[in-house]
């Protein structure tokens, strides 16, 4: 009989706090919110009050999300075992800041003003460090091999000037640290959860430059390694119609996405359905974890259905803040948990 | 020859003292884990945890209930001195080994479904009956194996 209690604190103390995670009744009273400003009082009646009670949350809900989203983070961060599922989550606000940084190096070469109010306080390196890093052109302290990506990225633009093959390469790297934290953690739900996540990506990826009309040669290059699926299977979507999708990739749990995707002639709802799909069918792949009562696959639970939660409240108040139909916000709900 | 059946005896009493207080100590520890962890966000919830914690404390209380017998049996502690051959020393040890097996891993057991009925009413607190009922079930068999380690010491006969 093992004994896996390395996570019984944690677990009991997420379950509790998943009591302040916004439910789908929340998310129905926020949408049917008169204006933006009834929307905002609607979200001061939860966990998000007291961001929203100061004039820069009430002017900036971004600065509410954000700091919510921090306070997530920051309070699994004090107490998980294992450091690196909380660092899972925070890497691609890493990959986000060094995007910045580096097309702020761009628009400096251009003589343009850097934008650092872009930068987010997510990521596992502080942006203080990271900012003195890309200033000093000093990366040896960088962690999460970002002191080789950093160098490598800004000498590709140096030498292409192509920000697409930039980002590309900032996205492998991202998921190419996630894979090895997986390894070092070594957790089924965790691995299971990072190929999700980069299949998901793929997909997102080919569905976009299917749009763009983009040939195989050179679309493979936006797509990323270490998914259920290989590069080449998602590649052959490319020249299918969307509607044979499911079939093609009928093997993986991927397939079912495409499922739920109601028929629509319209491009862009298409889209944004299946990305909604894509989102909730990563959801589901945490989902028997749910119900284990030391599985450390629930931290990145918690931390993902805060995401999401994040995701639709940003969907519900920028929807309402451009009088966007209640409808069309709706089929853009995530499911949380 | 009549030391070493007491030492048998004695050895019987302190494995199901011993394992079955490990069970139990294990157990409420893993328990208590959860407890705090609910505690943390919610510390109205203490009256309910403790319930929940103290289920696996029981076999430990069996565990030492069987020694104490065990011990009466060949009069170490009350009573006259017992002569106990070494067969019978034997038998009081195997007479032992049903609460300190069982207890050990029905306490074990039952922490870890203690923990998962904080996790439960951290959520549902209107579900603490149904919460209680859980771990209790795994208390059964800790209770059979005490029901069985107490037929099969008064069955020896001295």
């Amino acid at each position: 009989m093992t004994l896996e209690t390395g996570y019984g604190y944690a677990v009991s103390r997420l379950r509790a706090m998943e009591l302040r995670i916004l439910g789908k009744s929340l998310f129905q009273r926020l949408l049917e919110s008169d204006d933006f400003k009834d929307a905002i009082k609607t979200l001061g009646e939860t966990h998000y009050a007291k961001w929203l009670s100061d004039d820069k949350g009430t002017q900036n809900f971004e600065y509410a999300i954000s700091m919510e989203l921090q306070e997530a983070y920051d309070e699994v961060d004090r107490f998980t075992p294992d450091k690196e599922l909380s660092q899972l989550c925070r890497l691609p606000y890493d990959i986000h800041n060094v995007k910045v940084l580096i097309k702020g190096q761009i628009l400096k070469q251009k003589g343009s003003k850097k934008r650092t109010d872009l930068l987010t306080k997510l990521g596992n390196v502080p942006i203080d460090d990271l900012i003195l890093a890309v200033e000093s052109e000093d990366y040896r302290l960088l962690p999460f091999g970002l002191h080789r990506v950093v160098p490598e990225s800004l000498m590709l633009w140096e030498q292409t000037h192509d920000i697409l093959s930039v980002e590309t390469l900032l996205d492998s790297h991202l998921f190419l640290t996630m894979r090895q934290l997986v390894q070092k953690v070594g957790y089924k739900g965790v691995e299971a959860w990072v190929h999700a996540k980069i299949d998901s990506e793929n997909v997102r990826n080919i569905l976009r430059l299917r749009r763009t009309g983009m040939d195989a040669g050179r679309a493979i290059e936006f797509l990323h390694d270490g998914g259920w699926i290989s590069k080449e299977k998602v590649l052959s979507l490319l020249s299918e119609p969307v509607e044979g999708w499911n079939r093609i990739l009928g093997f993986a749990d991927v397939s079912r996405v495409f499922e739920g995707v109601p028929e629509t002639g319209n491009v862009d709802d298409l889209v944004s359905d299946i990305e909604k799909a894509l989102d909730n069918y990563i959801t589901d792949v945490l989902r028997p974890y749910r119900y284990s009562t030391f599985a450390p696959e629930n931290i990145l639970t918690y931390l993902w259905s805060k995401e999401i939660e994040s995701k639709n409240v940003r969907i519900i108040l920028v929807g309402i803040a451009n009088g966007v139909d209640k409808e069309s916000l709706r089929r853009l709900l995530r499911n949380v948990q | 020859m009549e030391l070493l059946g007491i030492m048998l005896a004695v050895l019987g009493a302190a494995l199901a003292a011993g394992f079955a207080g490990s069970g139990s100590a294990i157990g409420v520890g893993i328990a208590g884990e959860a407890g705090a962890g609910v505690m943390t966000e919610d510390p109205g919830k203490f009256g309910l945890v403790l319930l929940l914690q103290a289920l696996p404390g029981t076999q430990g209380i069996y565990g030492l209930l069987t020694a104490f017998f065990a011990i009466l049996k060949v009069g170490i502690i009350g009573g006259e001195p017992v002569s106990v051959n070494v067969w019978q020393g034997l038998g009081v040890m195997f007479a032992c080994l049903p609460i300190a097996i069982a207890g050990y891993y029905s306490g074990i057991a039952q922490g870890k479904t203690s923990a998962a009925c904080i996790q439960l009413i951290s959520k549902r607190p209107e579900e603490t009956g149904k919460a209680v009922i859980l771990p209790a079930m795994v208390e059964t068999y800790a209770v059979l194996a005490l029901l069985m380690s107490i037929i099969l010491l008064n069955s020896i006969s001295f």
